[in-house]
């Protein structure tokens, strides 16, 4: 019974063992060994002979267009705000937004004069522009005034929802997609089977218990994506944000 | 080539947003993550689909990276677990077929896929191949990566790695052998 180690063998091979002499003495002495070095030797030639596969050009373009459109309601290319600040351009934007949809109102009302608003020439409103995005730029960047007070209202919502707990999300996660793909792998929904104790417990808290757990996120912290049980009822998804219990968006 | 400490900066940045940090991460390694998912998967439409996949985890987990393993190993181990799921759902053996989409008038496509393709032999005796020891043999042999680079991908012991390599090469040799004989 052949008893030498083959492991030495197949690494004095691939060339990786730092003393060869035990293995070349094995190797020079030892017909199973030569064998094994011959067999090792071999795939690893046939199988270094093959160059690194590529995408095409077209499957690179694929790919990221596939990504970029999941990603399309992300923060854009500026750079991170912290979430206080953007809470803070968010509110600013909409107390402005109030105060001069009020002002204009009153100048209706008085035969119209310049409000003095602070408004750019497009009607945007004036706020910073180049570190906040989730509040309206001008058209200069190709942004249309009413998608981005969908997307502002859309950060709002997600960051007041969690603000009110005292703790912010630190990202703004594009719940419309990941709720679009949840519901279009619907067929997955058996996969939660077994939830946890913990994740029943709050699905019941939040009156969700007819619920199964369809996905989870896991950031900084855990948001689970929520669907009825009931393959037959309407494929709502709802985001659970553990460990606090709390729902964060429905759609 | 990146700097390992650029890429880890990069990766902060894409958890707070940074489009354009996420666009270099990905374009730094979406050959390396197609070939690994080709060669593990077999099938191109498969592993394009699973390389999306991968980087769509990389997104979303990017907050969960502690700076352990290098950026690269880190998006590979994502990628590898990524094609162990697609081969637990399909619950098959993988096999070649054509892309759906290669555009006839894209020069490069012809060229791409028959350079990438391995003989066929090869191919069907990597198949056969149980999964941990053809992701063992695709990472050290067809990826040419290191065996400490391959067993943190694996999230294996170094000498697990060189084990699997080792008897890879022996079952495919093995199988070639039977291949030949038929």
């Amino acid at each position: 019974m052949h008893d030498h180690p083959l492991d030495l063998i197949a690494a004095f091979a691939d060339g990786s063992l730092s003393d060869e002499a035990e293995a070349r003495a094995l190797v020079e002495s030892c017909p199973e060994c030569r064998e094994e070095y011959r067999t090792q030797t071999e795939v690893i030639g046939w199988l270094a002979a093959t160059p690194t596969a590529e995408m095409t050009d077209l499957e690179k373009a694929a790919l990221h267009r596939d990504l970029w459109t999941e990603f399309r309601r992300q923060p854009g290319k500026s750079p991170a705000t912290p979430w206080w600040q953007r809470l803070a351009y968010v509110a600013a934007g909409l107390f402005v937004t109030v105060g001069l949809v009020s002002v204009l109102n009153n100048d209706t009302l008085n035969g119209g004069a310049d409000s003095g608003a602070n408004t750019t020439a497009d009607g945007a409103f004036d706020a910073p522009t180049e570190e906040t995005p989730f509040v309206a730029q001008g058209s200069d960047d190709g942004e249309s005034a009413p998608e981005m007070t969908t997307e502002t209202t859309a950060a709002a919502t997600a960051t007041t929802a969690a603000a009110g707990a005292g703790r912010e999300e630190s990202f703004a996660l594009p719940f419309a997609e990941l709720a679009e793909e949840a519901r279009a792998n619907q067929a997955d929904r058996a996969l939660t089977e077994g939830t946890d104790r913990d994740v029943e417990a709050c699905l019941a808290r939040v009156a969700l218990d007819e619920h199964v757990v369809v996905d989870e996120i896991d950031l900084d912290q855990i948001y689970l994506l929520v669907m009825p049980a009931d393959p037959e009822a309407e494929p709502i998804v709802t985001f659970v944000v553990l460990p606090r219990c709390e729902i964060v968006y429905v759609g | 080539m990146t700097v390992p400490g650029k890429e880890a900066e990069l990766l902060t940045r894409v958890v707070s947003g940074d489009r354009d940090a996420f666009d270099a991460v990905m374009r730094n390694h979406e050959d390396r993550v197609f070939s690994v998912c080709l060669r593990i998967l077999g099938d191109r439409e498969k592993a394009l689909d699973a390389t999306q996949e991968t980087f769509l985890t990389v997104f979303r987990k990017a907050g969960q990276f502690q700076g352990r393993s290098a950026v690269g190993t880190w998006i590979y181990r994502i990628a590898v677990n990524t094609c162990y799921d697609q081969l637990r759902r399909a619950k098959r053996r993988p096999s070649e077929s054509l892309p759906e989409h290669v555009d006839p008038s894209d020069p490069s496509a012809e060229e791409a896929i028959e350079s990438a393709a391995l003989r066929p032999e090869i191919e069907a005796a990597l198949a056969e191949l149980p999964p941990d020891f053809r992701n063992a043999v695709v990472l050290s042999d067809l990826e040419g990566l290191s065996l400490p680079e391959a067993a943190e991908i694996l999230g294996v012991p170094i000498g697990t790695v060189k084990s699997r390599v080792f008897r890879g090469r022996r079952l495919l040799a093995k199988q070639l052998g039977n291949q030949i004989d038929q």
